[in-house]
C-alpha cells in the first residue's frame, strides 16, 4: 500500500501547477473544514458555501503558508475558523439575530437511566445540550471561540495556536478557560456537572 | 523532590492539568495535590466532563453527491485562477520592461535622448517617404533635412 503523501509535499506540487494534488487535499481535509466552519455559522447550507469559499481562498494564498510557522493543517483550520467568523457576522446582521440568553433555555429535570440505551428523555437531553453549546459558542469573543474550536475539534496544541494568533501562550489559555468555564455554566442547568 | 502544591489550584490550572497542556513540573504539582485534595480533584473531575459533553457535539458528514459538486465548483473556480494568473503574468512582465526602461532613462538622460532622436527621424523619414508628404506638404523634406542636421 502506498503511503499518502504528506500534506507539504502536495502544496509544493500544487504550486507547481498540478491540479490533481489540489483535488487529494481538498478529498483529505474537507470534513474538518466543513465541521470548523458549521461550528462557527451553525447553518448547514451557509456552512457548505463558507467550506468552498475557504478551500478557494486556500488556492489563492497558498503561497504565503510558511512551513516553519506552522503545520499546514493548523495553518488551513485556523483560515476556516477566519473565514467562519467573518460570515457569520455577515449572516448575524444579516438576521440581525440578538446575542443569545442562557436563560431563555428550559431545564429539563431528569437524568436518563442507566441501562445504556438513550431514554427518549436522553435524546432530548442531548439535543438540548448540544443547543446549549451551540448559543454559548455563538456568543463567546472571536478569539475564544476559534481556541475553542481549534483545541477541542481540531486537537490542535494551544502553543501552536498562540503562535498562528501572534499572541501569548498565557492569554490563549485563559481564552480557553473562559470558554469552557462559560459552557459549564450553560450546561449547569441541564442537570450535567455541577 | 518538588513540593505539592500547598494551595488549592485555580480552576485555570485543573483545565490546563486536564488537558495536558502544562509543563511537566506544574503537571507534577498539580498531580501530587490532586490526590490530598477532593476539592480540587472534583472541579477537575467536573471539567473532564464538560469537555467529554462538549467534544460529542458532531458534525453529521454531507453526501457524497454533495462533496462532488463542491468539489467540481472549487476546481473550476481554481482553473479561472490559474487562467487569470498567466494573463497577469504576462502583463506584469511587460510593465516590468517598461519600468526597467524608464529607470534607464532616469538614470542615463542624455543617452536615452539620443536613442529618442534617431527614433524619431527614422520614424520622420519613413512617414515621409511612406505617405508621399512632400505632396501635400512641400517643404517636409527640407524641414526634415534640417532637423537631421541639428540631430
Amino acid at each position: 500500500m502506498i503511503a499518502p503523501q504528506p500534506d507539504e509535499d502536495l502544496v509544493t506540487r500544487i504550486l507547481g501547477g498540478e491540479e490533481d494534488a489540489f483535488s487529494q487535499l481538498y478529498d483529505r481535509h474537507r470534513q474538518r473544514v466543513y465541521s470548523t466552519v458549521y461550528r462557527i455559522i451553525q447553518d448547514a447550507g451557509e456552512a457548505q458555501d463558507a467550506t468552498q469559499e475557504v478551500f478557494v481562498k486556500l488556492y489563492r494564498s497558498l503561497s504565503d503558508w510558511n512551513p516553519s510557522k506552522a503545520k499546514f493543517s493548523t495553518w488551513l483550520y485556523r483560515l476556516a475558523a477566519n473565514h467562519a467568523i467573518d460570515c457569520w457576522r455577515v449572516r448575524r446582521r444579516r438576521l440581525e439575530l440578538p446575542p443569545s440568553s442562557a436563560s431563555e433555555w428550559e431545564v429539563l429535570g431528569e437524568r436518563p437511566t442507566g441501562d445504556g440505551s438513550p431514554s427518549p428523555l436522553g435524546v432530548l437531553e442531548g439535543k438540548e445540550v448540544v443547543g446549549r453549546i451551540r448559543r454559548c459558542v455563538e456568543d463567546l469573543p472571536d478569539l475564544q471561540k476559534k481556541v475553542f474550536l481549534l483545541r477541542y475539534f481540531q486537537d490542535l496544541k494551544l502553543e501552536e495556536i498562540a503562535e498562528m494568533e501572534d499572541c501569548s501562550l498565557g492569554t490563549v489559555k485563559t481564552s480557553l478557560f473562559r470558554a469552557t468555564r462559560a459552557m459549564r455554566r450553560a450546561l449547569r442547568r441541564t442537570g450535567g456537572p455541577r | 523532590m518538588r513540593q505539592p502544591v500547598s494551595r488549592h489550584c485555580t480552576e485555570e490550572e485543573l483545565l490546563m492539568h486536564f488537558l495536558y497542556e502544562e509543563t511537566p513540573n506544574t503537571a507534577r504539582e498539580i498531580s501530587s495535590h490532586l490526590l490530598e485534595c477532593g476539592e480540587c480533584d472534583a472541579i477537575l473531575k467536573d471539567y473532564a466532563d464538560v469537555v467529554r459533553r462538549i467534544q460529542a457535539w458532531s458534525v453529521p458528514d454531507l453526501a457524497d453527491d454533495v462533496w462532488r459538486t463542491q468539489k467540481a465548483a472549487v476546481l473550476a473556480q481554481v482553473r479561472q485562477d490559474q487562467a487569470i494568473g498567466k494573463n497577469r503574468g504576462l502583463v506584469s512582465a511587460f510593465l516590468k520592461s517598461l519600468q526597467s526602461t524608464w529607470s534607464y532613462a532616469l538614470e542615463h538622460p542624455l543617452p536615452t535622448l539620443g536613442y529618442v532622436a534617431i527614433a524619431i527621424t527614422f520614424a520622420m523619414e519613413q512617414t515621409i517617404s511612406t505617405f508621399r508628404l512632400d505632396r501635400i506638404l512641400p517643404g517636409a523634406s527640407d524641414i526634415f533635412a534640417i532637423l537631421k542636421q541639428i540631430l
